[in-house]
Order: structure tokens, then sequence, then C-alpha cells
């Protein structure tokens, strides 16, 4: 099903890591063993986690979005300003907030595919400008930066704290973006584009495919992934800021690429992305519960991060190297 | 004269790649103040032959001897250092730096003597590029000026210019020319490797002529004759790569109204080009590299856009159309560089296939159809696969050529265009690709065949139109498609057509 | 004139005159913003900005990036802080902070080109890792009441000019002179530029790829106490917006230099024209976007230009045919 054989076992080695993490953390605090303090624990990393699937896209393509953080501080700034002060129904709020954080993802998308800027350079100007835009905000409309607009309905809150059937709905959304992420990009024609856009872009251009629409379209998805994660954030701390998910951005690059998903793009998937959220957000919880501050969570992850990428790149740059000695021969030869 | 005293001296040089036999026993000298074109068509060994020259390649055996004196263990270095000096066609230039960076980069000495002894050689030479210029501001003809000054400040006796003329201006050429007699008269020997045979009479003392990885003619200039040139490109029959069991037959429907038409349409590197495709025939375009045949194939299949002319699929005006929209109009292109243009090198040989046909299908990916659609093309182009999901990349370069070959097919359109089909492919596959042609066109489909090989381009096409520096300057309808007249068309010195008006 | 116009054609100067711009509108609208003072300020203030920003150039020209900047700054501040504070020498505390970001990046460099992991990642974790590992050692706590005589340093005037801030130029010119006239730093820009050249000539790449990231974290070194957190994206801006490409190859560290006092400076001019700091992110990410696609805009065309005259210049000419015809 999956494009490579590689990906499963990458897949099968994240399972493990998991496994071990669960059994060890329970052993230091059996409390860690109980499954709903765990599936509540989804909350504190859902944002990090959807994000991710959409950033898997994009780093498929063979781009880049660091501006997810600073989506989701603006979503949260706009829905607090529209229901709050402006007075809008609350739904309403969330749904134009949704629609600004796509139209940010949009413009990223454009000045990437058709303005053919590199990805890390726009999405950075993306990163500066949607918080500069959301601190503006909160600036013009004279709300405390520190307190943030709060005074939410409980319907709002149920958004974050509420359960159906018996699962927090954090969980439920996860799976729902979940199976969006990965049946569009395993089993759709798009998902198929955004493979091949990702291989070879030129190739996809020459076999006919709008490559330029694939790549923008990859980045609106993650602006309204980044929309949908800065909903649920503010939902479930209850107040809105403009600095939330300022400190997401490693956070979301780690997960994606511990997930399997290769920098330059062509290969990844969906569930590697969300085993390592989950790894990733497991172990916040499993630290804090071993009386670990999470402060340190940077360690692990710098750590599994560099250890991971450093094993894939070990495995491919034999290959890589034996391409290189055998490629530039060849093609000399064809010109001779 | 003494022998010792040739400044180059190649005997007997031999060289193959993998089992491709590229050099087969090679004798060239070089003197002062000589001037030997080199000439051959694509494929000759006249790359091979430079590099093994200016030591990047190592002869698997024979003689490399430098002003006299044996070189054993020859390279770039041991080159540089006797002063041979390679003016490659697209200079090799760091485009960020200034032009006097350039001319120090990796050079052992102070900045003010290069400054002096380049000014001295501007003076002799009659150029001036500001040396605080930008690399990446200078034209071509600049680029390879300073080149030649790179070479000139590392002393060079032997220099070698490889198609140095092939993008450059009217002008630009002819001062190119008198550097070169300028540069003649100083001493230094110059091995010139071009295609046009004009410049070939116009600068050369001397000419030799490559065919196949041997000397075919070799001699001073004044004994030869365009023709004779043109004699010792072509092949002897038994010297033939491709053996001649092979019956060709006209299967085209000249009676029916063309697949393809195109008007007289002018871009970036062609002009005023008109030629018409019918259905059930192979129309080659033959030509030399850069000649212009890929652009225009890039601006028939919408890659590039055409300033002037009209290109006609069917009845349909195909012109102005993208690339998206000339594939759903039935136009498919094989492109000329299969590892940047045509293969998903890291992606499955079925992802491969469907690649383009996936189109057709709706919003979700169709595994069945998929299956049955590479099961199809790996059976009736016999692709050497072990499974569906092997990377492509692990292929044969005739298995990957075929399988970029079936994306086409599977869509099943009314032209396909090829451009360099069997580049990098090995000669079993090749005929396997002549056969895939062959029987396409038997069965109705319409191919623009596009080559530098002259041999292929004579064997697989029913009429050939020949495009010389941009444009097309000759027609070979089917009982005029001989390996005489491909030749002569590419080296632009056909005049046996009446299409053709010489001026 | 021609000179005028060669001056404009380079990057830096665009850059330059820009910052010039700024200075002179919001001193029409604010005279107050164009006192020698205020602009000695805006200088100090930005050179933090300045040094990590020549740093990253020099990686930056390499091809590579380092975004674990933020991180080396702070664990070597917190560090040689503590020292200080514990009555250790200001010269010991700086060689320890050098010696640190030394450290940081030889494993950086290690991790790009003997692991061959992408730089980016690398110095991501390498980001990560940092942070904590000053956590660690500062127990989570603030390194404050560091000694008086540390803190002036950064007070320190000598002929009026601030002593940092002469010390910080002359890192810049001694860099920039490095890398332009020295043929040890052309390589580095000859190894984004055209890897193949480079290894043509005998470059050591990898080699230098490693001494960019040494450079680089020493240079962070020894910069004061500040605890360095999502600095590195605005060194980024900063350093793009001085126009060094991040594809490598091409860029000054005097147009990053610039580059980091126009980011600094935006705030001070906000301060002067009234309008609330706020609008700072905003404006910087706006000039980031407008100043890199014109630039990617105007590259482009000029590339599509000179290779429409290649294939022009392909096609046979009519003297040509003239000629052709005589020939025979």
């Amino acid at each position: 099903m999956l494009m490579l054989s590689k990906i499963p076992k990458w897949n099968l080695g994240l399972i493990f890591v998991l496994m071990l993490e669960i059994i060890i953390f329970g052993l230091i605090n059996p409390r860690f063993w109980n499954i709903s303090i765990l599936l509540n624990s989804f909350n504190d990393f859902i944002g990090i986690a959807i994000i991710g699937f959409f950033v898997t896209l994009v780093m498929i393509t063979g781009g880049i979005d660091i501006s997810g953080g600073s989506i989701i501080g603006l979503t949260s700034v706009v829905i607090g300003i529209l229901s709050q002060l402006i007075g809008l129904n609350i739904w309403i709020s969330v749904i134009l907030a949704i629609v600004a954080a796509g139209l940010c993802g949009l413009l990223n998308g454009i000045l990437i595919a058709y303005g053919r800027v590199q990805a890390m350079v726009v999405t950075l100007g993306g990163l500066l400008l949607y918080s500069g835009i959301a601190i503006v905000l909160v600036g013009v409309s004279g709300v405390s930066a520190y307190e943030g607009i709060s005074g939410f309905p409980g319907s709002f809150s149920n958004l974050a704290y509420g359960t159906v059937f018996g699962i927090p709905s954090s969980i439920i959304l996860f799976i729902v973006l979940f199976i969006i992420a990965y049946v569009l990009l395993h089993f759709t024609k798009y998902g198929r584009y955004i493979f091949l856009t990702g291989i070879n872009q030129h190739a996809s251009d020459y076999a006919g495919i709008n490559t330029k629409k694939v790549i923008a379209s990859t980045y609106v998805l993650s602006g309204l992934s980044a929309g949908i994660a800065g909903t649920m954030l503010t939902s479930y701390l209850g107040s809105a800021r403009a600095d939330f998910g300022s400190e997401y951005l490693m956070s979301i690059l780690t997960v994606v690429v511990l997930g399997g998903t290769l920098i330059t793009g062509g290969k990844g998937g969906i569930i590697g992305t969300a085993l390592a959220s989950i790894i990733v957000g497991f172990l916040q919880v499993g630290m804090q519960m071993g009386g670990v501050s999470t402060q340190y969570i940077g360690l692990a992850t710098g750590l599994l991060l560099i250890i991971s990428v450093a094993l894939l790149s070990i495995s491919s740059s034999a290959k890589e190297n034996m391409k290189k000695l055998l490629r530039p021969k060849f093609m000399k030869e064809g010109n001779v | 004269m003494n022998e010792t005293n040739y400044l180059i001296n190649l005997e007997e040089i031999y060289k193959s790649f993998h089992k491709n036999n590229v050099l087969k026993g090679v004798s060239l000298k070089l003197d002062e103040h000589e001037v030997i074109s080199i000439i051959g068509g694509n494929g000759a060994g006249k790359s091979t032959l430079m590099k093994i020259l200016t030591g990047v390649y190592r002869a698997d055996s024979g003689k490399v001897e430098i002003g006299g004196e044996r070189i054993e263990n020859y390279n770039p270095a041991i080159a540089h250092e006797k002063g041979v000096y390679l003016v490659p066609q697209e200079p090799l230039l760091f485009p960020n730096m200034t032009v006097e960076q350039n001319i120090t980069f990796g050079f052992n000495k102070s900045k003010y003597e290069i400054r002096e002894e380049t000014k001295k050689l501007y003076e002799e030479l009659g150029w001036g590029i500001d040396l605080t210029r930008l690399a990446s501001s200078l034209t071509i003809a600049e680029q390879q000026q300073l080149e030649i000054i790179k070479g000139l400040l590392r002393k060079a006796k032997v220099l070698i210019l490889d198609e140095p003329t092939s993008a450059l201006t009217f002008s630009e050429t002819k001062s190119l020319f008198e550097v070169i007699r300028k540069l003649k008269d100083t001493g230094v020997g110059i091995f010139y490797i071009t295609h046009r045979l004009d410049e070939v009479f116009e600068i050369s003392t001397h000419a030799v002529i490559l065919r196949d990885g041997k000397v075919t003619l070799k001699g001073s200039i004044k004994d030869f004759t365009k023709d004779m040139l043109i004699g010792g490109l072509l092949p002897i029959g038994s010297e033939s790569k491709h053996s001649n069991s092979f019956e060709k037959k006209y299967t085209g429907h000249m009676d029916r109204p063309p697949v393809l038409t195109v008007e007289n349409i002018s871009g970036d590197g062609f002009k005023d080009i008109s030629f018409k495709v019918y259905q059930g025939e192979v129309v080659g375009l033959a030509g030399l590299v850069g000649a212009g045949r890929t652009e225009i194939a890039e601006a028939i299949y919408g890659i590039t856009k055409c300033q002037k002319g009209r290109i006609l699929l069917g009845d349909k005006d195909i012109t102005q159309l993208g690339i998206n929209e000339t594939v759903s109009n039935g136009l498919s292109y094989i492109p000329e560089d299969r590892f940047l243009h045509g293969i998903f090198p890291i992606s499955s040989v079925r992802n491969n296939i469907t690649a383009q046909v996936v189109r057709r299908k709706g919003f979700f990916i169709d595994n069945k159809f998929e299956k049955e659609v590479t099961d199809k093309y790996i059976d009736r182009l016999r692709i050497k696969v072990t499974d569906h999901h092997q990377e492509i990349k692990s292929l044969s370069g005739g298995n990957q050529q075929k399988v970029v070959i079936s994306r086409v097919l599977s869509t099943n359109p009314h032209l396909i265009i090829m451009d360099e089909p069997t580049r990098g492919i090995d000669a079993a596959a090749r005929s396997d690709i002549y056969s895939i042609i062959n029987k396409l066109k038997e069965v109705g489909f319409s191919i623009l065949l596009i080559s530098s090989d002259l041999e292929e381009i004579e064997r697989i096409s029913d009429r050939i139109y020949g495009i010389y520096r941009g444009k097309c300057n000759a027609y070979l309808g089917f009982e005029a498609v001989n390996a005489v007249n491909v030749m002569k068309a590419a080296f632009g010195t056909y005049e046996g057509s009446d299409s053709y008006v010489e001026i | 004139m021609s000179k005028f116009k060669t001056l404009m054609k380079k990057r830096e100067f665009r850059t330059l005159f820009f910052l010039v711009g700024i200075f002179i509108i919001v001193g029409l609208i604010n005279s107050d913003f164009l006192t020698i003072g205020t602009i000695q300020n805006s200088l100090k203030s930005s050179l933090l900005y300045i040094v990590l920003a020549v740093g990253l150039t020099v990686v930056l020209l390499t091809g590579n990036i380092d975004i674990s900047v933020g991180g080396t700054l702070g664990l070597s501040a917190a560090v040689s802080g503590i020292l200080l504070k514990n009555g250790g020498s200001i010269f010991v505390s700086i060689v320890v902070a050098i010696l640190i970001g030394a450290i940081i990046g030889l494993i950086n460099g290690l991790g790009v080109t003997k692991l061959k992991i992408s730089s980016f990642i690398m110095t991501l974790g390498m980001l990560e890792i940092t942070r904590v590992i000053q956590v660690i050692y500062t127990d989570g706590q603030w390194v404050e009441n560091l000694p008086a005589g540390f803190k002036q340093l950064s007070q320190l005037n000598v002929l009026g000019f601030n002593l940092l801030l002469i010390i910080v130029m002359a890192g810049v010119i001694i860099v920039h002179l490095f890398l332009t006239r020295s043929r040890k730093g052309r390589y580095f820009s000859a190894i984004g530029d055209n890897v193949d050249g480079a290894i043509l000539l005998g470059v050591p790449v990898q080699r230098y790829v490693t001494l960019a990231g040494l450079i680089f974290a020493s240079q962070v070194g020894f910069i004061s106490t500040t605890a360095g957190l999502g600095i590195e994206m605005t060194v980024i801006a900063a350093a793009v917006l001085g126009g060094v490409s991040l594809s490598g190859g091409v860029g000054t560290v005097l147009g990053a230099t610039i580059g980091a006092v126009i980011m600094i400076s935006i705030n001070s001019a906000l301060i002067y024209m009234k309008i609330p700091a706020f609008w700072n992110d905003a404006i910087s990410g706006v000039l980031l976007i407008t100043i890199v696609v014109t630039d990617a805009i105007l590259s482009r065309r000029a590339d599509k230009q000179t290779k429409k005259e290649r294939l022009r210049a392909r096609v046979l000419q009519e003297e040509v045919s003239i000629n052709h015809a005589h020939a025979k």
C-alpha cells in the first residue's frame, strides 16, 4: 500500500519506541497506565499532531512550513476578538478564524509555488507576519497581552473538555484529522500528485500535473490545520492570546521528521507522524508524572530527532554514494 | 620535424566505459601554430577524447606525450602544469564572484601580478572585461573570453575549445576567430571541436574526423572538401551498430488530414519551422545537439510558448496551451533527459507507469485499474521488473525508458514526441525500443522523433526534416531518407530538396 | 553615474539605501530620531544581532543553516554568567563561553558533514538539547547579580564610541575581508556557489563547513547574558533581509549587518513615529516577504533573459547564410 517497504519498517520502530516508553513510564509511575489520564493527555499535544499531519504533506512536496505556530496565535486572537469584543456568535467566529488561517496558508502557498521563493524564507516571513498581525490585533483592541481575551461560553470549552461516547473530544479530533490526512495522502489522486511532485517536480510538470497548484494547496491545508489547532488550544486554555503556539515550531518539525518523512521530500507518511506525535506527547506526560520538569523534554526530543535522522541518512547515504559514483559517469557517457 | 617537438602526441588511445568501447585506438598529434578541427557526430567520442587530453579520464591503453615527454599518471593538475587548458562549452564559473575573483581562484600568484598580466593579455587580444563585474552578468562569449584568459595566464600552450561558437552571435564568432588566429600566430596549438563545417574551413589548419571511436579522416584542411568530410562521418555498411535485418515500410496515411500541423513557428532557439505529421508515421527531426530540436518539441508540448506561428493537433489550435491542456488534448512527450524530466526515481514502477493516466480517474486511487494498466504494459513492452513496487531507479536505463513509454502510451495519445528515446541505453534495449516504435506506427500512432544519433533517425523515420541552427533547412521524403542525406541535413549541407532555397 | 549604477546593483547597497530611507522618513516625522545618540543606540542594541547574523552568513554561504544559535547563546551565556557570579575572572568566563560555542559548533559540523544529517535538522535538535542543558545547569533559575565590572563592559566608551560597538564592527570588517579577500574565505562562498566547481579545484568542502560552524558558535559565545529564546528566526530574517541567500553562495556579511540593524531600527523608529511597538513583528514580516519575493522575481527574470539570449544566438543568422553560400 505504501510507497516503500522501508516506511513500515520505520513505523515498526516507532511503535517499538512507543511501547518502550509506555512500559518505562508505567514502571516509574503506575498512574501512567491509567487509560483515561493517557487519553486526556492528548489535549496537550493535539495541536502539534494535527499541524504535523499536514506539514507532512508540505514536506513530502519538498517544502517546509514553519509558520504553523504563529497561525495558532492568530486564530486564537481572531476568535477572541470576533466573539468577545465584536460579539459574533462563537461558532461563526471559529469558522472565520479558521478561514483566516487558511488564507495565511494560501499566501504562503502562492508565494512559494507561483513566486518560487524558498519555502523556508516565505514561511519565516509568515511566522513573523502572522504573529505580528496577532499582536497588532491584540494591541489595537486594547486587551492586555498577558491575560488575553477570556470569558468564552461553556459550549466552546466543551470542544476541548467534552467527550463523545465517553471518548475525549480531542481524541476524536485527532482520529478524524488523522483519517482525513491519511486518506488524502495515500488513497487519492491528490496524494499521489503530492508524492510525485516531491520526488521530481520537473517530471511531474512534464507528465501534465499542475505541480504549482498541488504545492500551494498543501500550504493551505497546513494553514487550515493550524487554525483548527488554534481553536482547540483556545478552548483548552480558556483564553485567546497572541503568543499561543509560538513554542510549537520545533515540536511540529520534530514529529514530522521523527515520523520518517524525508526533509528533501518524496517520502513519508501520516502514520509515522501520528506515532511520532504520540511518542513526543507521552514523553511529556510521562516526564511530568515522573517528577521531571517539562523543560527537560527538549533534551529527549532533540536527541530523538538527531538520532532518528542520523539513522535514516546513514542507511540512505550508502545508496546515495553508490549513485554518485555511478551517475555522473553514466550521464557524461550519454553525452559523448 | 622531430617527434619530440609535438605539443601533444596521442598514440593508440583506447577507452571504454563498462562494456561500451568509446575510443578504439585514436592517434593524434598537435604541433605549434596548428588549429586542428575535430569533427564528429554525437557519440563519436569527442568529449571522451577531450577528457583524456585534459586528464579527467585515464585511457585504458595508449601513449600520452606532452611536449615530447611521456606522461604516465596523467591528471588535471598535470594538464594545467603542462599548459593544456580546456575552454568548456558552458564555462564553469562561480556566478556570484567577480571576474577577477574567478581568474584568481585557486591560483598561487599575487593579485597585482595577475592584474598586470591580465591587462597585457587584454591589450594583445583586443578585449576588455571590467574585472569587478560579477561573472553572472557576463555573456557566454565573455565567459569564454574569461576562460581563455584563465588558460593563457596559466601559460597554456594547448587550448581546447569545445564547440565555442554554439552560443555565440555572428559578430562574437568573428572576434573569437580573430583571437584564435592571433593565438595561432604566437605558437599556441589549438584543438577546435565543432559541428559546423563552414567554421572548419574558415579557421583550422587541419581536420580530424572521429567516427565511432576511430579517426576516419585526418589531414591538412587544404586537401579536403565539405563532401569529403561528410563522407568521413558516414558509417561504412559493416560498421553499423544496428543489424540491417530491419525492413522499413511506409504505413502512414498522407491521404488523411495531418495529426500535427506546425505552421511557421518561431521562438527562442528556432525560427520559421513548418512541418506535418500524419497518422501511422514516424517523422524525424534530424539535427545535432543544440540545433533547436528540443526547443521546438518543448514549444509544441506547451513547456515554452512560441512567439509566432500556429500549431494544430488534428484541427484544434494548441499554440498557446500549457502542458496540462496539451496533454488532455492527446499530446505526449518522452523527454530528452530521463533523470531530470522523465522518471520519479524513488517511486515504484507502477506509480511511474500510471503517473499520467490517473488523471483520467476519479478522486480516489483505483488500485485494480492501476494494477491492470501496469501488468498490461510490463507484459506488452517486456519490462524486466521483480514486482510493481520496485523502485524505478533500480532498473536498467532501457527498462526505465520502457516505463516512461508505457506511461505515455497509457493515455492513448494522438501524437507521441520522443526526444532522444535511446540515450544511455544498451544495444539490446535499443533494438527493443525500435521495434516498439515500429509496432506503434503500424497500429496507427503518430510519432515525432528527435535524435542526435543519425543512424537511428535514418533507420526508423519515414520522413525527415533537417534542423540546422534553429532552422528547418532540409526535407527528406520516404524515398530520400538515407545515411548520406541525413548526415548532410544535420550538418546543414543538404541541397537536393526543393523546400530549401539557397541564397 | 555609472559608478552609482554598479553600486545599486549590489544587493547590500540596496539594503543600505533602504536603511537610510527608514532613517530619513522617520527623521522627517520626528527630527529627534536623527541624532547621533539615537543612531548609536540603534547600532548598540543591534550588536548582538549583528554578531549572530554575521556568523550565520558564513554558514549560509556554504548552503547550510544554523538555527541552534539561540540555544548556544543561552547556554554559553548561562555558564559564563555562573562562573562570573562565583567569582571567576572575566577572561576565564569569556574563554569558557567561546569553548562551549566551539564544541557545539563542532558537533553540528560533524553531524552535517560526517553523519550527513541535514543542517536544518541537526541544528534544530541541537537547539532543543542546548536549551535543556542550560535549564539543567542553571537549575531553571535566572543568572542574576553578575559582578558590576562585567556589566560595565557594555557601557565602556573609547574615544566617545562604545567599546563593544568598536569590537563588533572590527569583527564584521575582519570577517568581511576574510571572506572576500583571502583565498580560504572565498572557498566559503565557492562551496555554496558551485560545489562541482569547488571540488574541481580541490577545495576540501567538508572541513570548511565544520569550520564555519566553529567560527559561528565561538562568535556567539562572547556575548553577554541574554536568554536567546526565539532569537534564531530574527537572525535568519536579518541575514535574508541583508541579501544573504538561504541556498548558499550569495551574500556578504556587510549585507547581513545592515539587515540586522534594520530589524532593530524598526523598533526604535516605531517609537519615534509614535506607533505602538506591537506593530514591530508585522512590519518586519511584511518587509521580509516583500524584499525576498521582489528579489526572487527580479533574479528569475534575469535568468530567463540570459537563457533566451543564448538560445536566440544559436539560430542561423542572415549574414552567416550569405557567408555559407560563399564558402562553396
